[in-house]
């Protein structure tokens, strides 16, 4: 009588002994590191500016019209906002008055004119009400009602910046006091106008937006000079630049300023950041070891059905549908080991060349670094157990590798179809084995950007072992389904 | 040149089959290694050899299936791929597997039958000739390996062909089988046929088969009719019956004869006449109850002949178990 | 020739999986064209252009069971051995190749037929329900698309058979042409150089060829509509040429 773990050693040694399927899953491994290597040097980003980076690591938009003074040690500035109007360009390249939800317009400190240096600001919005935001990741909702115009302050002491809003410049409510860390001794402080490009479609339209300041006061350590204007972070991978026949600018008049500006400062996302590589960019082998393990997990049980082999292998077992569990595991084992090294080695060459021509990784956290290795293998290990229990419902081989191909690869080239929804897309990505690509997800999504958050961009629906538990649920539903029919069904 | 041979020179443009020279490497093993016979109109020949010694090889070469480093395979003078309608030249079937099992016996046979432009009442003939003409609408997957050898035998016979070749066409088959099909393979060589038939059995072919191939390691070792192979093998040979074997055999080994234990009471020898034997025998008191000349079955001459070429030999019980 | 096509006909028809192939490539192409078409929203001016690409979407899924179709055609007699019975009966063994890629061109023709003017069918009963334009026949770049889809899957069929003859395993020779045909545009996708971007466009022989769908901004496509479906017919050229060239030097 043979007991489980004979059959689990008969099935890897079927497994190894046949050259064809160590090669082929060898060749999973290898595709992997190849696609790694070609989506590294393909890009050159070469003497383009560097991208900048907050205070917390990650990359940002910092690129707004900036109406400056020097602040050194405690200080306060009052303004009052009264418009804030923004323009869409049209095809025909004419703007087109509307309503950019994060335009933003209002007070901000900062601890220099650099791209990525810490800050905080309270503002206007577009369509959000009144916010406070520091150092590009934070966000503070304030008082909401639509009176206008608004009363702004920011009063400064060391590191603490506090943001008051009021409708009357009489009553005050305080939004939030902000923590920033290296703004200095001596900061610059003063109005600033930002308005994010607008999302249209499956992209993004740069917009431009013109706000009007009255009633600015200042007191404490202000420096005695006039306000100067400047655009802030002109030349960035993560500003697209002011629409055609748009520009930057301020205009003081009796009391007021009019300051009009583009850009946004905030984290940066796919969209805004366009030249940005991704841990999933660089592991697109996956989509190619993906058909190899497909094939070799079919061939895995569907050559046993054409050479009869079935028989000796059912002859040889208890229980038939212990050698599908023993087959799966040992294809599981196998192509998670392969997956691994792939992954292993594929992501730090990846980055590497990828560094080398000057392209910007989004960085991942050490904890998202793992769950993108392990769950690369673990998508390619589940995928070759779905193949393998698909390969023993069919027992045709080429109708069980194209189902499963389809399944896994054809949601992701359909999420690239122009007009098609985003919920569309979301849907696909959530029914379909494919949302086990979440996994490779490492992209942040941030509720005070506006972006397309699609999995066209690398966003996903679900969560990273939500999407494996998906295509779990395909592997595991289909291997009941093989092991019913097994044994229900003559060999 | 071996006794067993009385191969004449290949004729261009003979009937039937010529093979001449074949040999074919497949990496490091040497599958044909000057592989020459013919196969002529009227005679059914046998083509056996133990498994391994390049017989189905050889008939694919001769399909024009396989390409050959050296030598030609040539049907009725002519390379098989330069023939304009091969089916009606040679009818063959290699494996009788080799179907779709989703098509019907018939069907098969229908798109056969179509590659050389014959008529669908073709098809049905020769379903009624070998006896399957009851099943034929059946999918081929439900066939049993008896019946599918019978299906590839009718599709051999599709082009009416003056050549048939057979491998290994007794696979499989009932004893009534076995029967039937020993008589349609003498039929077709009464019909004037050139058949060659596979075996890597004897007992198969020696009571169907004219003309004998015997092959091992990649050649033909004899070429010659059984009638031939089998006086070859048995000349000069001397078959005695004693109960007094161990005295009869020093005797007789001492007068410079070669003696073979070969059962229970009979002694072959060989190097010394009939005659001069019971002179001997006589003389030394020695009782013996028969002297007769030996008569070699095919068998014998088949595993004397193929002795040093069987490639896959079991090893023998005393050597495992050591 | 004509026998040995009528040889491949007779093959074909005699057993059920082709025809159930044909069907699933028929069902495929349009359940996905409707499907598209049924949810696409549209933000700004200017989609009614894009209309018939969308329409003719479900090709990129109905081409599936077309190859494995052609795949089969060459890999099952492969397996089965019957490769050798028919290379005996057929010992010209371009004719036999060539055969079998005339019996494929006339069923994918026939199917991309069906399943093109089906995909057009539900978006002249889908579309205008949603505000839109459906494409019209009458108009010269959506006839070039519905014909050039049609040439598309035939090109596609023969690509799939040239590769079989070339692999002979089916399952093997399934992978390599679905991977050859999805794996250029998800590359495209994820690669951000525009230079190598538009290469893979222009090389791979899907998003190649279904550059023959599209009906405007025709400068700005990485390669025009007849060229792209002029690579996939040289991949499909290469795929026979270098599987007749191996189905005549190997052994059967």
């Amino acid at each position: 009588m043979t007991g489980f773990p004979q059959l689990l050693h008969a099935e890897w040694t079927k497994f190894r002994t046949v050259t064809g399927w160590v090669t082929g899953t060898a060749m999973a491994t290898l595709l992997v590191v190849l696609f790694a290597a070609l989506a590294g040097i393909s890009s050159d980003q070469k003497g383009s500016p560097p991208v900048p980076i907050g205070p917390g690591g990650e990359p940002v938009t910092d690129s707004f019209y900036f109406v400056h003074r020097p602040l050194t040690g405690i200080g306060s500035i009052t303004v009052s906002v009264s418009a804030l109007k923004s323009g869409i360009p049209t095809d025909l390249a004419e703007l087109r008055s509307g309503v950019v939800p994060w335009a933003k317009a209002g007070l901000i400190i900062k601890a220099s004119t650099r791209q990525g240096s810490p800050y905080a600001a309270i503002m206007v919005t577009g369509g959000h009400g009144v916010r406070m935001q520091d150092n590009y990741v934070n966000d503070t909702a304030g008082p909401t009602t639509g009176a206008s115009p608004r009363w702004l302050r920011l009063d400064r002491s060391g590191d603490a910046v506090t943001g008051y809003a009021s409708a009357d410049a009489r009553h005050w409510t305080k939004v939030g006091t902000a923590h920033v860390d290296g703004l200095g001794p001596t900061v610059r402080g003063g109005l600033f106008v930002a308005s994010p490009p607008s999302v249209d479609g499956m992209g993004t339209r740069g917009s431009v937006s013109t706000a009007a300041f009255a009633d600015l006061h200042t007191r404490g350590g202000w420096a005695d000079r006039h306000w100067a204007g400047d655009q802030v972070g002109a030349e960035s991978p993560s500003f697209a630049g002011y629409p055609r026949n748009a520009s930057g600018s301020f205009m003081a008049s009796d009391g007021g300023f009019t300051v009009t500006g583009a850009g946004d400062i905030a984290p940066a996302v796919r969209d805004t950041l366009p030249t940005g590589g991704t841990r999933g960019d660089i592991l697109t082998g996956t989509f190619a070891a993906l058909i190899a393990v497909i094939v070799v997990a079919v061939l895995f049980i569907s050559t046993e059905y054409r050479e009869n082999l079935i028989h000796v292998t059912l002859a040889a077992s208890r229980r038939r549908s212990g050698v599908l569990v023993a087959k799966a595991i040992v294809l599981g084992v196998v192509t998670f080991v392969a997956g691994l090294a792939g992954t292993l080695v594929a992501v730090p060459l990846g980055e590497r060349l990828a560094h080398a021509n000057g392209v910007y990784i989004f960085p991942v956290t050490s904890s998202a670094e793992l769950r993108v290795a392990l769950g690369t293998a673990a998508l390619l290990a589940t995928a070759s157990i779905l193949a393998l229990s698909v390969g023993a419902l069919f027992r045709h081989g080429a109708g069980a590798v194209t189902a499963v191909i389809v399944a896994l690869v054809l949601p992701y080239i359909l999420v690239a179809i122009p007009f098609l929804p985003a919920s569309v897309s979301d849907w696909l990505m959530r029914v379909t084995p494919a949302a086990a690509f979440a996994l490779q997800q490492t992209l942040v999504r941030y509720d005070q950007v506006a972006s397309n958050y699609t999995p066209y961009n690398g966003y996903y629906p679900l969560e990273p072992w939500a999407g494996l538990a998906v295509l779990a649920g395909y592997a595991v539903v289909s291997l009941a389904a093989a092991a019913l029919l097994l044994r229900r069904r003559d060999a | 040149m071996s006794p067993f041979s009385n191969r004449e020179p290949a004729e261009r443009s003979a009937r039937g089959i010529v093979v001449a020279g074949l040999r074919k490497r497949y990496g490091a093993t040497l599958a044909l290694d000057g592989m020459s016979f013919t196969v002529r109109p009227g005679v059914v020949t046998g083509f056996v050899g133990p498994n391994g010694a390049g017989k189905s090889t050889t008939m694919r070469v001769i399909l024009g299936l396989d390409a050959v480093d050296e030598g030609t395979a040539l049907i009725d003078g002519m390379p098989y791929r330069s023939l304009r309608s091969p089916l009606d030249h040679v009818g063959s079937l290699l494996d009788a597997a080799a179907l779709h099992p989703g098509r019907s016996g018939r069907n098969h046979l229908l798109w056969l039958a179509h590659a050389q432009g014959l008529p669908a009442r073709r098809v049905d003939q020769v379903l009624k000739l070998v006896g399957l003409a009851s099943v034929a609408r059946r999918k081929a997957g439900g066939y049993s390996l008896g019946m599918r050898q019978r299906l590839g035998i009718a599709a051999a016979l599709l082009g009416d062909p003056p050549i048939v070749m057979l491998d290994e066409p007794f696979n499989g088959m009932d004893p009534d089988g076995i029967v039937w099909m020993r008589g349609f393979l003498r039929s077709l060589a009464a019909q004037g046929r050139a058949v060659l038939v596979s075996s890597h059995l004897m007992s198969e072919v020696q009571d169907t088969a004219d003309h004998l191939v015997v092959v091992g390691r990649g050649k033909a070792i004899a070429d010659a009719g059984v009638a031939h192979l089998i006086a070859a093998a048995s000349a000069g040979r001397v078959a005695l019956r004693t109960t007094a074997g161990t005295h009869a055999m020093r005797v007789l080994a001492h007068a410079g004869a070669s003696v073979m234990a070969t059962g229970r009471g009979t002694i072959t020898v060989s190097g010394l006449p009939a005659d001069r034997i019971v002179t001997l025998l006589s003389q030394s008191g020695v009782p013996f109850s028969e002297v007769s000349a030996h008569r070699a079955t095919l068998e014998d001459v088949y595993l004397e002949l193929t002795h040093e070429a069987v490639e896959f030999r079991a090893a023998t019980p005393a050597k495992v178990s050591r | 020739m004509r026998a040995a096509v009528h040889v491949e006909w007779t093959k074909i028809r005699t057993v059920a999986s082709p025809l159930w192939l044909l069907l699933g490539t028929i069902a495929a192409t349009v359940t996905l064209s409707a499907g598209a078409t049924s949810v696409v929203i549209c933000t700004s001016a200017g989609c009614d252009g894009h209309m018939t690409k969308l329409s003719l979407v479900g090709v990129q899924l109905g081409q599936a069971p077309l190859a494995i179709l052609a795949v089969l055609v060459i890999s099952g007699e492969y397996s089965s051995g019957m490769i050798r019975t028919t290379l005996a009966a057929m010992p010209h063994r371009a004719t036999a190749l060539a055969a079998k890629a005339v019996t494929l061109t006339g069923l994918a023709a026939a199917a991309g037929t069906v399943a093109v003017l089906g995909s057009l069918l539900a978006a002249w009963l889908i579309l205008p329900g949603h505000g839109f334009t459906a494409p019209s026949l009458a108009d010269g770049a959506t006839l070039r698309a519905v014909v050039g889809s049609i040439l598309y899957l035939v090109l596609i069929a023969l690509l799939s058979l040239g590769v079989a003859t070339i692999v002979r395993d089916s399952a093997t020779s399934i992978g390599v042409v679905l991977g050859l045909l999805y794996l250029f545009p998800i590359l495209a996708q994820t690669i951000g150089d525009p230079h190598w971007q538009r290469l893979l466009q222009q090389i791979g022989p899907m998003n190649a060829g279904l550059t023959i769908q599209a009906t405007t901004d025709l400068s700005s496509l990485p390669i025009s509509p007849w060229a792209g479906l002029g690579v996939t017919a040289g991949w499909a050229a290469a795929a026979l040429l270098g599987g007749g060239l191996l189905l005549h030097s190997r052994d059967a």
